[in-house]
């Protein structure tokens, strides 16, 4: 295939969270506000006025501090951020909002927060006087009274910080802007990600991934340009003729912002034709919607609980039916097989990877590779293995499936 | 014959050398027969009893068991050992009888490893207690035993799989719940209904008793796919489902988040094995907040909404009334104790009775086996105090434990005492529940009920908000420590998120602090041998002092349960 105009603009803004727009976004005046986890609404922190960055560490293979302060049996995604603040990677923010969500990223938030508390000293990590934190509490279910409080704590720990430090118009006008916005970004990606639906896709699953990132680590006004162009672009994107992939798979679990994971499934002759794993598209893309006589903060927090299929979720009939979910999503992808990645010391995906391993083979017939990896993968000889083991033994049930027919 | 000295004086003086010589071994003789006498009634000083000699090789059996006296030892013989021998067997019989308890060790071998060697964790806990201190701790002992009997005997009671898959009336009037959701909150049924908690006994409990018994269960797990890295203690609680070793007592279940995200994760595991309606109640993450809080309370209010749909008994408010009030009472007997424990030397118990107790009494409830031992231990510390009987006479260190305590080896302050004088006085645990409930209205029963389901074990302090993992430096003070044990439980990420924050604490307030790593129930990962060598080295190395009794430096109980 032609490769896409904006493709190594795009890898180049993944290079460093201070990047080029986010960098255009603080010179036009605009608040930086930090966020790790799908719980703290992006589309909040995009009001005028400021924009979100969802934080990420690219290219820290060794966070030596960072295990001092969290130990190397925490989470290397969480030490990763940490080792990243400690070197001075995050002082353009202005904020941190933050959720007790993982244990391990709360733990790096913690971290940051300065003068707290006087029984233990101020680290000051980020060199920025206006800088905060803000935690904000995220229920373990959907119903309607988590759904309220989850927006009573959005008001409270979100909302209303950010128009006492920085000023930012939190009205229910600005929230119908912000979310317009997100949900223009939203339309777009679904549509760029659509292709990869068709029989010969036209998008690679490692060019969505970058695409995916793009549009939520810098600012929304910035990134929406290219964004569009990049719609366009594929609409009359030619496919090779022959296809380049010997099986199509949806990517399933725990934090990933490496979309060189994803070029590594697709070198060994998969195509990665949806994501359903912390910073994937399938719950950050979905379309906000504002319902009948209700209020936008509502709205949002109803969506980002609803929406979301993470293994929190504690409610009897949520944990079957995320499975169901991943099932449906394979289907619509027509994907053949389910690869479920969980981060070492993920304690959610863990459970979660054994749980789909069982599940979504056993009730599903869906084929399922588990793997568990780090937060930068540098064990890709080993993962190599795997994810051609894996594309083999799909291909062996699709000739035998034909055989039998 | 002339010759150079005089015989008769020569002799006479022999005579008086052998006289002296006769006198001063007869001395010698009274002496050490006197010293016999001594140490046979009064029991060996601390500093001469070499309490490691009595250990038989790797299995950390006694040879004998140690000579405290004669007045201790025929208390530990009489009020401890048979004494807890005999009522074993009648809470067994007043509790649903021999015959449920027989089909239960025969079906679940959580119950039949660890019934026998109750006794040898009696010995392990209380091992060089004199006086006040044996026979306070050994009723807050007698007090655990009591309830795990309860417990285990309903569960048996009420079990299909022992009565032919049929569903008895137990089995009808059982509430089952994850062992984090406190008893408390099923309080307005308690007049009509039992609750016991999925994993309190086949899991918790066991392993303090027996602790090979729960490896098994570690092991179920990750043969299905589980890494070795989550929480060691959600990994036995979820493997204890993988092998089916879980009696099917009640209709439906309560569960919680336990408190992290293991025990999410594992609720959710369990789920899939457990297969009945459930209601999840969480314990929220952010407890300081207001707002949380209310959250909170309407969680309760649902759940009981969901009990009484499942039930169909009405909500009974003046039950949990009077439940909370006797419930307020071991919490303000509570307050009494570590009141003694801070500002006295007759605080006349340990630290591991101390911090089982106080987490078992505390996370299930009122019980009247708590009223019963607390009842006595009141007598024995009123006395102890009013004759200011120094109840841990070689106390070198006021020790605090901080963070999440080895579960395989809880009794790991006896040893610190008896070797080098550490006087564990109060850990973390015990300061969870630090409150009582009011029940003027029940608008603030709520509220309180709600605070006190928040603080639960392990979310207070370990993965709540940091601020509380520093309430170290508060209740140091407050009991009068100067030294912290701090746990350092390898699985954790809550604790292991803030490991270097409390390394330069400590240098930088100078406190005197050892750490013991170890992996919960897991007594492969870091054994207890290695967590005394590890002990041994910073009290020379960094103490530079000298153990009491040199026999408990180094031995090997690998193999004992």
């Amino acid at each position: 295939m032609k490769d896409l105009k904006h493709l190594i603009f795009f890898e180049d803004l993944l290079q460093e969270a201070n990047n080029d727009l986010v960098k255009q976004g603080k010179a036009d005046g605009k608040r930086a506000i930090g966020y790790t986890c799908f719980f703290m609404p992006e589309v909040l922190l995009d009001l005028p006025g400021c924009f979100s960055v969802r934080l990420r560490a690219p290219r820290c293979t060794s966070p030596d501090i960072a295990t001092y302060y969290m130990s190397a049996r925490t989470c290397h995604y969480a030490r990763s951020l940490l080792e990243r603040a400690l070197e001075g990677g995050y002082n353009f923010l202005d904020a941190q909002m933050a959720t007790e969500t993982c244990t391990a990223t709360c733990r790096f938030q913690e971290h940051l927060q300065q003068k707290h508390l006087d029984t233990v000293k101020d680290m000051r990590i980020i060199e920025n006087d206006d800088f905060f934190v803000e935690f904000s509490d995220v229920p373990f279910k959907k119903d309607a009274i988590s759904i309220d409080h989850y927006a009573e704590q959005l008001r409270f720990h979100v909302l209303q910080p950010l128009h006492e430090h920085f000023g930012i118009d939190i009205s229910d006008e600005a929230l119908r802007e912000a979310i317009e916005q997100q949900n223009e970004v939203s339309r777009l990606i679904r549509e760029i990600g659509d292709y990869r639906k068709l029989d010969n896709p036209t998008i690679t699953g490692y060019e969505f991934h970058v695409i995916q990132l793009v549009s939520l680590v810098c600012p929304k006004y910035l990134i929406l340009p290219y964004l569009r162009e990049t719609a366009e672009e594929l609409k009359t994107r030619e496919p090779d003729l022959k296809k380049e992939f010997r099986c199509k798979v949806v990517l399933s679990g725990s934090e990933n912002d490496d979309p060189d994971f994803t070029k590594l499934i697709e070198s060994c002759g998969a195509r990665v034709v949806a994501d359903r794993y912390c910073y994937g598209s399938q719950e950050t893309r979905q379309i906000i919607e504002i319902r009948e006589g209700e209020d936008p903060l509502r709205a949002v927090a109803r969506h980002y609980l609803e929406q979301s299929i993470c293994p929190r979720f504690m409610d009897q009939h949520e944990m079957r039916a995320r499975k169901k979910r991943l099932a449906d999503l394979c289907k619509e992808y027509h994907a053949d097989g389910l690869i479920v990645a969980s981060n070492k010391f993920c304690e959610y995906w863990s459970y979660e990877r054994v749980i789909d391993t069982v599940i979504m083979q056993r009730d599903f017939g869906i084929p399922v590779c588990s793997i568990e990896k780090e937060y930068i993968n540098a064990a890709s000889g080993q993962l190599r293995t795997r994810f051609q083991a894996f594309i083999e033994s799909v291909e062996i049930k699709h000739i035998q499936k034909g055989a039998q027919s | 014959m002339n010759l150079p000295f005089d015989v008769s004086r020569l002799k006479a003086s022999a005579a008086a050398m052998k006289d002296s010589i006769a006198k001063g071994a007869e001395e010698l003789k009274q002496q050490g027969f006197d010293k016999k006498v001594h140490d046979f009634w009064y029991g060996k000083p601390h500093g001469e009893r070499r309490l490691g000699d009595l250990y038989a090789g790797k299995t950390g059996l006694y040879k004998h068991r140690e000579w405290r006296g004669v007045k201790d030892t025929m208390y530990y013989f009489y009020m401890i050992w048979l004494y807890n021998y005999i009522t074993m067997v009648m809470d067994l019989m007043k509790y649903g009888g021999l015959v449920n308890f027989a089909k239960g060790v025969w079906r679940y071998r959580w119950v039949g490893q660890t019934y026998l060697p109750v006794l040898h964790w009696f010995d392990r806990g209380l091992e060089g207690l004199r006086g006040p201190a044996l026979a306070a701790s050994a009723w807050h002992y007698r007090g655990m035993v009591n309830s795990t009997i309860k417990q285990f005997q309903r569960m048996f009671e009420a079990d299909t799989r022992l009565h032919g898959g049929e569903k008895n009336e137990a089995y009808w009037h059982t509430i089952a719940h994850n062992e984090t959701v406190w008893g408390g909150v099923f309080y307005p049924w308690s007049d009509k209904f039992a609750n016991v908690a999925l994993e309190m006994i086949p899991y918790f409990v066991t392993c303090h008793v027996n602790s090979h018994t729960v490896l098994n269960y570690i092991d179920a797990v990750q043969s299905i796919g589980l890494p070795g890295d989550p929480c060691p203690m959600c990994q036995a609680e979820a493997g204890i489902f993988v092998q089916d070793d879980v009696p099917d007592y009640a209709p439906f279940a309560i569960i919680c988040n336990e408190a992290c995200d293991a025990s999410v994760a594992t609720s959710n595991l369990q789920d899939w094995f457990f297969d009945k309606p459930i209601y999840a109640l969480p314990m929220p993450m952010l407890f300081d907040d207001p707002l949380v809080k209310k959250h909170c309370m309407a969680e309760i209010r649902q759940m009981w909404k969901f009990i009484e749909d499942q039930t169909g008994v009405p909500f009974n408010y003046e039950q949990l009334v009077k439940k909370l009030k006797l419930q307020n009472e071991l919490q303000e007997f509570e307050w009494e104790k570590w009141d003694v424990a801070a500002n006295t030397e007759s605080y006349p118990i340990n630290g591991v009775a101390q911090a089982l107790y106080r987490i078992y009494q505390s996370q299930y409830g009122d019980n009247d086996i708590w009223h019963f031992c607390d009842k006595k231990v009141r007598k024995i510390m009123e006395k102890a105090v009013e004759r200011k009987t120094k109840t841990f006479p070689n106390t070198r260190h006021r020790v605090i434990a901080w963070s999440c305590a080895p579960l395989y080896y809880s009794n790991w302050c006896t040893w610190a005492y008896n070797c080098w004088g550490l006087n564990v006085i109060i850990n973390m645990d015990s300061l969870m529940f630090n409150m009582t409930i009011r029940t003027d209205n029940l608008e603030n029963t709520v509220e309180d009920m709600a605070q006190y389901h928040m603080w639960a074990p392990m979310r207070r302090m370990a993965v709540g908000g940091m601020k509380h993992m520093f309430e170290l430096w508060e209740y140091m003070e407050k009991f009068n420590c100067d030294m912290v044990a701090m746990y350092d439980q390898l699985q954790c990420k809550g604790v292991q998120g803030l490991h270097g924050l409390f390394e330069d604490e400590f240098r930088d307030r100078d406190i005197k602090a050892f750490w013991i790593p170890h992996a919960l129930p897991d007594s492969r990962t870091v054994s207890r041998a290695e967590i005394r060598r590890l002990i041994n080295d910073y009290m020379t190395t960094v103490m530079h002092e000298e153990p009491l009794d040199p026999s408990l430096l180094e031995f090997d109980d690998s193999m004992t349960w």
